[in-house]
């Protein structure tokens, strides 16, 4: 390398790092922000075929309309056999004859969302809920009512995003 | 008992010592100081490496036994594990091979075709920017970690909205893709496109003008282009070697053969081209991205396919481009709902052969940079 090659690649990098002083932070604060990509739900359309996007994070069981007939579970068996069938007798749902439901375990769940494209009733969805972390494994166990809780949307406003050419890319306030 | 004499060569069983000639046989990883899931058994003259032997398999988890008592479905999620940068790339060719078992690949919807397209292209970005960034942790670089890893946010993000999740999408199932693309979708992926090309330049100023990476990466690792054909290199290993390789235009597989690229190639075999060939990467990958939001027109994008599916009796393989070269399928189905038997081939697997080779004669401190410029991951390769 010759010298003149070395001060000129020296000037230009440095040069680059200079203008980075006045772009705005790129980094998300992230309890007070969040940066959820979609706030949709991951849900399947079984008449269609066809899923509509949206964030594949905790499920979502619609009791009223699961009738119990295992197919998420028979789906989830191989993948990570996350799903168990949980006998519910107290409950009293005229569709779901042999009362039981779904609960699934998040301990070992890969939110792949196939259980969800194999339910032919409507019943499972999964909502835009990432923060699952817990302090006990077995309170990674969601039981059928958990489940069906509707899904606590994060009550912090979404980040609005800026993607800017100039100033990078950072969240609007 | 001495071991160390008759169990040369094996790895495993080694013990460090130092030779009568004063060479030092140390072990390199494999708790991670720059070597990912693998070990390393460097014979060190002074500073200079004589021989390298990688000790591989530390992350084997056996996915083509996995593949044959799962269904065709079920393989999914767990064939994309092992290049959790690149999963498009990997899903891709099982996609495509069971497809032809099931006699689908020619009803596929074109809208799902360019869907899939715009994912695998994202992935190879999203896979690049990642390697610029560990390339520059590797260095000593570290403002080139951050800005690697930033960048690389942007287009997972912009995947999330679409497939739902950030690094395992999925996505790409048997007959299309599992969803549309979301409102807003193709605005925010455009305007981040535009946004990475201005960074592209900003990554060749600072990365390959800069004096001091550069003599770091010139001249270190260099890979004759004979080589890279003996060794049946994939990739940017090989098109950093001067040989202008890529799946994509030699048998353009979904529409490929519609879109204008690139294929860059640098001849100098180093480090240095390597990185180069990353960078341009990107930037065709934007150009891709750009003509193929143009081409996309309202339509289906799945054909649904009910109950169980069952290959037909007989075999397929696919091949594609991955982000890090050519990931290749072969799938033996006996009619059952679950594959007979399913060969895997990733790219990773091929980079790792030359290492050894690669690796003598390089001085310790390069070590990192030439083991991660071969763009070999060990969680890939050992599958
Ligand atoms: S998302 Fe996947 S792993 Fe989780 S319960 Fe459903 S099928 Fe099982
Ligand atoms: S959630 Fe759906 S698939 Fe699962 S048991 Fe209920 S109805 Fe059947």
């Amino acid at each position: 390398m010759k010298i003149t090659e070395f001060v000129k690649g020296f000037m230009i990098s440095v040069n680059t790092g200079i203008q980075h002083l006045f772009r705005k932070r790129m980094t998300t604060m992230y309890p007070e922000t969040q940066n959820y990509p979609t706030l949709d739900m991951y849900a399947y359309d079984p008449r269609k075929g066809i899923a509509v996007s949206g964030w594949r994070g905790r499920h979502y069981l619609d009791m009223t309309k699961c009738t119990g007939c295992q197919l998420c579970y028979i789906a989830c068996e191989n993948i990570s056999e996350a799903i168990e069938m949980v006998p519910l007798p107290e409950t009293n749902y005229p569709q779901n004859k042999k009362k039981i439901f779904p609960a699934v375990d998040y301990g070992r769940c890969v939110f792949c969302g196939f259980c969800v494209d194999a339910c032919p009733f409507y019943a499972l969805y999964m909502t835009p809920v990432a923060e699952l972390s817990e302090y006990d494994r077995n309170d990674l166990y969601y039981s059928p009512y958990e489940l069906s809780k509707p899904p606590a949307v994060n009550p912090t406003p979404r980040a609005k995003e800026k993607i800017d050419i100039k100033r990078g890319v950072y969240d609007e306030r | 008992m001495n071991t160390s004499t008759n169990l040369q060569g094996l790895p495993g069983v080694f013990e460090e010592e130092v030779s009568p000639e004063g060479k030092l046989r140390v072990s390199f990883g494999p708790q991670h100081p720059g070597s990912g899931h693998m070990r390393i058994i460097l014979t060190i003259n002074g500073d200079i490496v004589e021989d390298a032997i990688p000790d591989v398999g530390y992350v084997h988890r056996g996915v083509e036994k996995m593949c044959e008592y799962k269904t065709y479905i079920q393989n999914i999620p767990h064939i994309e594990r092992p290049a959790i940068h690149d999963s498009a790339g990997t899903t891709l060719p099982y996609i495509l091979a069971t497809e032809k078992l099931l006699d689908l690949s020619e009803k596929v919807p074109e809208r799902a075709q360019y869907i899939r397209m715009l994912l695998a292209e994202m992935n190879r970005m999203i896979n690049h920017f990642y390697f610029l960034g560990i390339l520059g942790i590797f260095m000593g670089h570290s403002t080139v970690t951050t800005w690697g890893m930033g960048d690389r946010e942007l287009l997972i993000e912009t995947a999330a909205m679409m497939t739902g999740a950030r690094v395992t999408f999925s996505f790409i199932v048997p007959g299309g893709v599992r969803t549309d693309t979301p409102h807003g979708f193709e605005e925010r992926l455009l305007k981040s496109c535009d946004y990475l090309e201005s960074r592209v330049k900003t990554y060749k100023d600072y990365l390959l003008e800069n004096p001091f990476a550069r003599m770091r990466m010139e001249n270190v690792g260099i890979i004759k282009k004979e080589d890279a054909i003996a060794f049946g290199l994939a990739g940017p290993t090989l098109r950093g070697s001067g040989v202008k390789s890529d799946v994509r235009k030699d048998e353009p597989y979904l529409l490929y053969d519609t879109v204008e690229f690139d294929v860059p190639s640098y001849p100098e075999g180093d480090a240095m081209a390597r990185t180069k060939v990353h960078i341009e990467e990107i930037q065709q990958s934007i150009a891709i991205i750009r003509q193929v939001v143009g081409k996309m027109k309202p339509g289906p994008v799945k054909i649904p396919l009910r109950g169980q599916i069952r290959g037909k009796i007989g075999d397929a393989y696919a091949r594609v481009e991955g982000a890090r070269g050519m990931n290749s399928y072969y799938i033996i189905s006996d009619g059952q709902v679950y594959p007979y038997r399913v060969r895997v081939n990733t790219a990773d697997s091929r980079n790792l052969a030359i290492m050894r080779r690669v690796l003598q004669g390089v001085r310790v401190a390069d070590v990192p940079v030439v083991h991660w410029s071969l763009d070999y991951w060990p969680v890939a390769a050992d599958r």
